[in-house]
């Protein structure tokens, strides 16, 4: 008996000789489809190539229709699993609720600049430390330095979420990663109104770079938007 | 701003799909291995001394060069706070890799997977039952 790995779920149809040629298919029931591929004993592992193959599958199949994206590492024993999965009201729900939108993920950085900005009304704390640049001096201005930045970071993502507005429904809000990061932001937005957002943060890069930069990567599955409210079963 | 319509790399795909996305552990078996770990490793901590001392240098170095005032500022403690922190990041970003090592494929693209045959003898730190 095989074993299938879970990338999501989906409505049926025709999938792209590319992915047939992977070993992707649909297994269907009832107007929904999980897309899967067989795989071998044991588990799967977060490997660069497994969870890079996993984003090329459900970005692509995305492109097309409403795609609900599985976490990496869905193993399914059996079809009769998988139907069970397609049966559960949730998925369906999912899928209506998901139709013709689609989740921006936009994260913010700074370059280093934005320390001496921070670091103006410090002037005290940076003299003791010009005089005499001990460890606790340093301690103290950088730390002084890391909260004046925690302001920034959080005056910034209100900016952006209030520059967007009702273009965006939902809105996941992730801490920075590094040093530098600004904000880490999942948005969900509707297919049709992908180039107004991207229009709106244009006008407000104008205006806050630098030293706030953003990267913007969609439109992409709604990752951030699937969680199932599922009974936990032992 | 920067633009790209897909994830395009593993630090674009890595926390989404390991930490978001539909979760079905109610009802199928969910084969994860060492996951928790990885995602950890890839968070910087901000409220360390490591980020206090670079703060620190950097906003002093930045003020220097604004007033062109003299460049006197003593290169040991510069050039030790960086190194400090280099070991910190590279420890964690290599933690982080040994975790992502090729076992076995799934259908898909896959991006380049060139530098994973290199990483194949280490362990991901953590995760005792490799197969």
């Amino acid at each position: 008996m095989s074993r299938l790995y879970l990338y999501g779920v989906t409505r049926p149809r025709e999938i792209a000789e590319r992915l047939v040629d992977q070993g992707i298919t649909l297994v269907e029931a009832d107007g929904r489809a999980a897309i899967v591929s067989e795989v071998e004993e044991g588990p799967v592992e977060a490997t660069r190539r497994n969870l890079l193959a996993h984003a090329d599958v459900v970005e692509q199949l995305h492109e097309e229709a409403v795609v609900l994206p599985a976490r990496f590492g869905h193993v399914l024993e059996s079809r009769e699993e998988v139907f069970e999965l397609l049966a559960l009201p949730e998925i369906e729900r999912l899928l209506q609720q998901h139709e013709g939108r689609c989740e921006l993920a936009l994260k913010g950085s700074y370059e280093e600049s934005v320390l001496a900005e921070v670091g103006a009304e410090l002037q005290p704390l940076r003299d003791a430390y010009r005089a005499e640049p001990s460890v606790e001096a340093g301690i103290a201005l950088g730390e002084a330095v890391g909260q004046e930045l925690a302001e920034r970071r959080a005056r910034d993502e209100s900016l952006v979420l209030d520059a967007l507005g009702p273009l965006v429904l939902d809105a996941v809000v992730t801490e920075p990663a590094g040093e530098l990061g600004a904000f880490d932001l999942a948005l969900l937005v509707e297919r049709d109104r992908v180039e107004p957002v991207e229009a709106r943060l244009e006008e407000l890069g104008a205006r806050l770079s630098p030293p706030l930069h953003f990267k913007l990567v969609g439109p992409l599955p709604p990752y951030s938007f699937v969680r199932l409210g599922l009974p936990a079963v032992a | 701003m920067t633009r790209a319509p897909r994830s395009s790399g593993l630090a674009d795909v890595l926390e989404i799909l390991l930490d978001r996305g539909l979760v079905i552990d109610a009802y199928v078996r969910v084969s994860l291995v060492g996951i928790e770990l990885l995602t950890v490793d890839l968070r910087v901590v901000i409220a360390s001394v490591d980020t206090y001392l670079r703060f620190a240098e950097a906003v002093n170095r930045l003020d220097l060069r604004a007033s062109d005032d003299s460049r006197s500022v003593p290169d040991l403690f510069e050039e030790g706070g960086e190194e400090l922190a280099e070991t910190k990041t590279k420890g964690a970003v290599e933690g982080g890799m040994d975790a992502i090592k090729e076992k076995i494929g799934l259908g898909g693209r896959g991006g380049d997977d060139d530098d994973d045959e290199e990483r194949s003898g280490s362990r991901s730190r953590g995760s005792g039952n490799d197969r």
